[in-house]
């Protein structure tokens, strides 16, 4: 198997070194393109800029991305909040990629996360050797990020403690972290910035305190309610992660229709038409689970079945991605089957009955 | 080159600020003679009002057909629109202006223009060359252009490129020249006459300027750009001028404007997305990143004054990111787009909603202008803003609540003025909430007693009932549109009211609507009227077939006779109501049987509601209407086949929820109805008109669920599966609480009196019933749905 998880720095490396030599335009200290240019990586461009194809990362609104960019070239941090599986750690690599160079500088916020995390902690061992030295000094990533004048990415930032959160406040707000062991203080570089995201699901952007939410600019990336533009986003994806996992198999385009139907159908609680109500499932059947259980039906194309894609190969990967949440869900999607799915035609009646036969299995 | 080529010609987006600073650049360095605007030219004699020291824009011009057809146009101008300034100028440096588009008195001819009270604000023919941007099937001729550009609307593009960008004069007008030119193939292709013809009348006006004598240098001409492309490029056919050549009698006059409406009007033409941000931008002389920042200034205020913690640092930071928006969109300065975003992201961390919840406004404007006096302002808006003044009623173009006591006579007299617009149909002031005296309405069925919701938007019986009046008032173009068009009717509110209530008395076909005239006229005081509307009831009452109407009719005359005392001063009198309803009631119960024979379920629905008023009546005016013959009627519908069985339920539930008839009685016609089961669809008629009385009391009432609970029973299940869909319809109406007293009553009639535990009830429910839902037809899996929400 191919390396996977390449970041997004390496993989679009020749994307990124085009615009840079595209664009003369006045980049922002610390910047390894100019404000446009990251726009034009994330969004894609319709014509090659210097022979290479720049491709669409994030499918969506152009202002958002344009807010975000400006938002990272100023003083303040940026938070992208929304739903869950809508893009945004996603779009904070491929911004950071653009922007610095690396999208490796990242703190990933649990309840766990310490103030070590965000500023600095002690190789211990070198610690009681050599006494404090700026070679027992573990960085953190926005340490580092400070250092280099790099974006500093803060993952699903509100789930972190308020200490944490209040030890993010003097450094956004001073730009600079004193280390008193060394009797040093890190001063940012031009080009440092934090960009943090936030599910609004955790309910916890309502309860960072107003002295944080000052530092930062929101920008809510949103669910996509538009078919047509989901399906593209999906197919585009799946195909991607096909291409790097090298496994799985295609979907017909019908396939991948009905799945996002499907999913924007019980997400609004009624059918496309207005006429039918639905079941809302509890959990969120998101956009990145989408891309998953078509990935996954190739997956078990390949494995069980015939090679394609088709309605069983959908309804057992959809089953086995519910199951996961509970029976409430499972509960949803039955209801779904029996009530929607199966007074509609072609692939849906095929549908139907497949997933009333994955429901049913153990 | 032709003549018209030789003079000034300056090429316009109405209501666009930067056009507005470099023409009135222009202005001052050429100096000309005489100014030449695109505008209707039978307004000639109004320019002087129109730039009037006093009057205040925005203001429109107001043209109105006075041959009796009900056709007006407006041309609304703000203090920033490039013809205005082109007047202004000309006025204040005593030079001669003239408008010199096509007349009113032709384009009214032409196309009926719209009535003053359409809901667009009564936006006219577009206002000034808005049909400049001619609209086809596809969309405009502007969306391939603003394609190209990359923006995402044409006002973004215009924003951008023309509006925000300090232009040298010249600059300005070439580059508007080629935008019109551009696409002028394309407006060509959509073949509009009009434009076209307007084209020749004001190409043919400037020639005639030159003629009398003024050099081609000394003349600026302003017009929309497409006209100037039509004109520079030599194109202009003379004769197309013919197809507007006819003419129909017309007035003119100024009327107050405002920002809102301004705002309304979109397109190339004359878009307005914000006209109280541009309005900044012009007083700033074009700087958009001032006019910029002080509507963010003024956004902080509006989210502090709400409680929302933001701060001046905010503000400073959206401020930068509206500028560092502007530079990655390349534009030169940030503009409506940028503010709109940058608030979002900074000022309301992420929530739109607050932008377009509250904050906008504050970008589109609330003024209205001012006309300055002495313009014969026609005495019905005279008499209108006297009004509005004198009781310190809303002045401005936003939706605001008033609320009027009706005991305190000053309010009681603003009433009567609201309610007169109100009749005359006067867009201003629209009846919201309902407050009655006690009592009054508190005998009302289950859903929705018959016509109540229009008695409450006409006024009529619920009104008279009333100690308070809760209206909502808003100020528009429209308002002041219709206070010049009604003045045909009167010369004051009172005579117009009256007029038109006259008219609509002669129009009245039944005594439904001569009650409801009447109700209309003691609304508004109109006293002349009430005497008519009361012979006109008078003379109807006798001879009236229809049941509905007669009991409106009985409503209304009710409603005089309890509560007109609120409006006393009209001297009613009892000796002529009390035995008009009288007879009028009698008429009604006379008609019920055969009224009750209708076919169709809607009809028999209205039917049903005029017997609920009835029966209210009955009770409430028992010493004037004869009840004992309204009770005879009932029971006869109700025990009749031959009436549709809806009629027969609601007259059932009436006589059984006023203890007319006894349980006993009930039981016995209940089970002889519901005992014919050959026609389980009128069966449920039956029950969905029982149910309409009073759902609340027939549900509780278990003598009443234990007859129905074994009639369902007694069903085949064949029957019972047929009986299915419209069971559910009869059920559909009720409410939670009803639903839950209906599983209660049938789980205490089947001998398991334990109360309150849903699931329990559920269970036996669908366990009793469960053979004949084992058919499970899709409609009974639907009513089982129906029944696991309801528990
Ligand atoms: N609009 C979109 N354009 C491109 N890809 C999208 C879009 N929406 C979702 N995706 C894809 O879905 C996945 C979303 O994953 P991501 O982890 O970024 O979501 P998230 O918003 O961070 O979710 P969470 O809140 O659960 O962390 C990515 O693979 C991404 O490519
Ligand atoms: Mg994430």
């Amino acid at each position: 198997m191919a390396e996977t998880r390449v970041p997004a720095e390496r993989r679009y490396q020749a994307e990124i070194e085009a615009l840079r030599n595209g664009d003369g335009g006045e980049r922002p200290p610390g910047w390894a393109l100019t404000p446009r240019a990251v726009v034009a990586y994330v969004l894609g461009t319709d014509v090659p800029v210097g022979g290479v194809t720049i491709t669409p990362k994030y499918v969506g609104d152009r202002a958002l991305v344009e807010v975000a960019v400006a938002t990272l070239a100023s003083d303040r941090a940026l938070l992208l909040a929304g739903e869950p599986g809508t893009a945004k750690s996603w779009l904070s690599e491929h911004l950071s990629a653009a922007i610095s160079g690396t999208s490796a500088l990242v703190v990933q916020g649990t309840a766990g996360t310490s103030e070590e995390h965000v500023k600095y902690g002690w190789n211990y061992a070198l610690l009681l050797a050599e006494g404090p030295s700026p070679r027992a000094l573990v960085a953190s990533p926005i340490l580092r990020a400070m250092r280099d004048g790099k974006v500093a990415r803060f993952e699903e930032i509100t789930r972190t403690s308020q200490e944490v959160q209040d030890a993010l406040i003097s450094i956004l707000s001073e730009k600079q972290i004193a280390i008193p062991e060394l009797g040093e203080v890190v001063s940012a570089q031009g080009g440092f910035n934090v960009l943090a995201t936030a599910n609004t699901r955790d309910r916890g952007v309502n309860e960072m305190s107003a002295a944080l939410k000052r530092r930062f600019n929101f920008v809510v990336v949103p669910v996509v309610t538009d078919l047509e533009q989901e399906i593209r986003i999906v197919k585009k994806r799946e195909e991607e992660l096909r291409g790097d996992y090298q496994v799985g198999a295609p979907a017909p385009d019908e396939v991948a229709r009905l799945l996002v139907t499907m999913f924007q159908e019980l997400r609004a609680g009624v059918t496309k038409d207005g006429k039918t109500k639905v079941k809302a499932p509890g959990a969120v059947l998101s956009t990145a689970e989408a891309i998953s259980v078509l990935f996954q039906s190739g997956i078990l194309s390949r494995s069980f079945g015939s090679g394609t894609v088709g309605p069983s190969e959908l309804a057992r990967a959809l089953v086995g991605a519910v199951a996961k949440e509970g029976d409430s869900d499972l509960k949803a999607v039955r209801e779904y089957v029996e009530t929607v799915a199966k007074g509609r035609d072609g692939i849906w009646k095929a549908f139907g009955s497949a997933a009333r036969a994955a429901l049913k299995a153990p | 080159m032709s003549v018209a080529e030789r003079v000034h010609l300056f090429p316009v987006r109405h209501h666009s600020p930067r056009a507005s600073l470099v023409l009135g650049a222009m202005l001052d360095r050429i100096s000309p003679e005489v100014v030449l605007v695109e505008g209707p030219s039978d307004a000639d004699p109004l320019l002087p009002m129109l730039v009037h020291a006093d009057t205040a824009p925005p203001i429109a011009l107001l043209a109105y057909r006075t041959d009796g057809v009900p056709a007006s146009s407006v041309w609304p101008f703000a203090a920033y629109s490039p013809e205005y300034v082109a007047v202004r100028w000309a006025l204040a440096h005593g030079r001669r202006a003239r408008f010199i588009d096509v007349s009113a008195a032709q384009s009214l001819a032409h196309d009926r223009g719209r009535r003053a009270d359409d809901d667009d604000g009564g936006a006219g023919r577009g206002g000034v060359g808005s049909d400049d941007e001619p609209r086809g099937p596809r969309g405009s001729v502007w969306d391939p252009v603003v394609e190209r550009s990359g923006f995402r609307s044409f006002d973004e593009l215009w924003e951008a490129r023309f509006e925000a960008p300090e232009h040298a004069e010249a600059d300005f007008r070439e580059m508007l020249r080629e935008l019109a030119l551009s696409v002028r193939g394309a407006t060509l292709l959509r073949e509009d006459g009009e434009t076209r013809a307007r084209d020749a009348i004001m190409r043919a006006a400037i020639e005639r300027a030159v003629e009398q004598g003024a050099a081609p240098e000394q003349i600026v001409a302003v017009l929309g750009a497409a006209h100037v492309a039509a004109i520079v490029s030599g194109d202009v056919d003379p004769s197309a001028s013919e197809l507007l050549e006819r003419t129909v009698p017309t007035a003119m006059t100024i009327i107050p404007y405002s920002f809102p409406r301004l705002a309304e009007q979109t397109g190339y033409g004359a878009g307005n997305r914000a006209p109280y941000y541009y309005q900044r931008a012009y007083d700033a002389r074009g700087d958009y990143g001032r006019a910029t920042l002080e509507v963010l200034v003024d956004f902080t205020d509006h989210l502090r004054l709400r409680g929302f913690s933001v701060s001046l640092a905010d503000t400073l930071e959206a401020y930068r990111l509206a500028c560092r928006l502007a530079e990655v969109r390349d534009k030169s300065g940030p503009g409506l787009d940028e503010v709109r975003e940058a608030s979002i992201a900074t000022l309301c961390r992420g929530e739109s909603a607050h932008v377009d919840g509250f904050l906008w406004s504050s970008v589109i404007g609330r003024s209205v202008g001012r006309v300055a006096k002495g313009l014969g302002r026609g005495s019905l808006q005279e008499e209108f803003w006297t009004t509005v003044r004198a009781f310190k009623l809303p002045e401005t173009d936003e939706a605001i609540a008033v609320s009027l006591k009706l005991a305190d006579k000053t309010q009681l007299s603003a009433s009567t003025f609201l309610h007169r617009l109100r009749v005359l149909e006067i867009p201003y002031a629209t009846l919201a909430g309902v407050r009655t005296t006690p009592g009054a309405g508190a005998w009302r069925g289950g859903a929705g007693a018959g016509g109540g919701g229009r008695d409450v938007e006409r006024g009529g019986f619920e009104q008279l009932a009333r100690v308070r009046e809760g209206w909502q008032c808003q100020w528009t173009p429209a308002t002041e549109m219709a206070l010049v068009e009604r003045i045909v009717l009167g010369e004051s509110l009172r005579a117009a009211a009256e007029r038109s209530l006259e008219q609509r008395l002669r129009e009245r076909r039944s005594v439904g609507d001569a009650a409801d005239v009447l109700v209309d006229a003691v609304m508004t005081n109109a006293t002349g009227t009430v005497a008519l509307a009361l012979a006109a009831c008078d003379a109807l009452a006798a001879h009236d077939d229809d049941l509905v109407s007669l009991a409106r009719a009985c409503r209304a005359l009710a409603g005089l006779v309890s509560y007109g005392s609120a409006r006393k001063e009209l001297g009613m009198d009892e000796r002529v109501l009390v035995p008009l309803l009288a007879k009028t009631f009698a008429r009604a119960t006379l008609r019920l049987p055969v009224a009750a024979s209708v076919g169709d379920a809607d009809e028999a629905k209205a039917v049903g509601g005029a017997m609920r008023v009835l029966a209210e009546l009955a009770t409430t005016q028992a010493a004037v209407v004869d009840r004992d013959e309204l009770v005879e009627e009932l029971g006869d519908v109700g025990r009749s086949f031959g009436v549709h069985p809806r009629c027969a339920g609601t007259a059932a539930g009436l006589l059984l929820l006023s203890r007319w008839w006894d349980d006993a009685v009930l039981a016995r016609e209940l089970s002889l109805r519901l005992s014919a089961t050959s026609e389980p669809g009128k069966t449920a008629e039956f029950l969905s008109g029982f149910l309409e009385v009073n759902a609340l009391a027939i549900v509780k009432s278990h003598d009443v669920v234990a007859i129905v609970d074994a009639y369902l029973q007694s069903l085949s299940d064949e029957a019972f599966r047929d009986a299915v869909p419209m069971l559910r319809r009869a059920l559909a109406d009720l409410g939670k609480t009803e639903r839950r007293y209906l599983v209660e009553s049938v789980i205490a009639v089947r001998g398991h009196a334990r109360r309150g535990d849903a699931r329990e009830a559920a269970r036996l429910v669908t366990a009793a019933d469960a053979a004949a839902l084992e058919a499970a037809s899709e409609d009974i899996q639907k009513a089982m749905d129906d029944l696991d929400d309801l528990l």
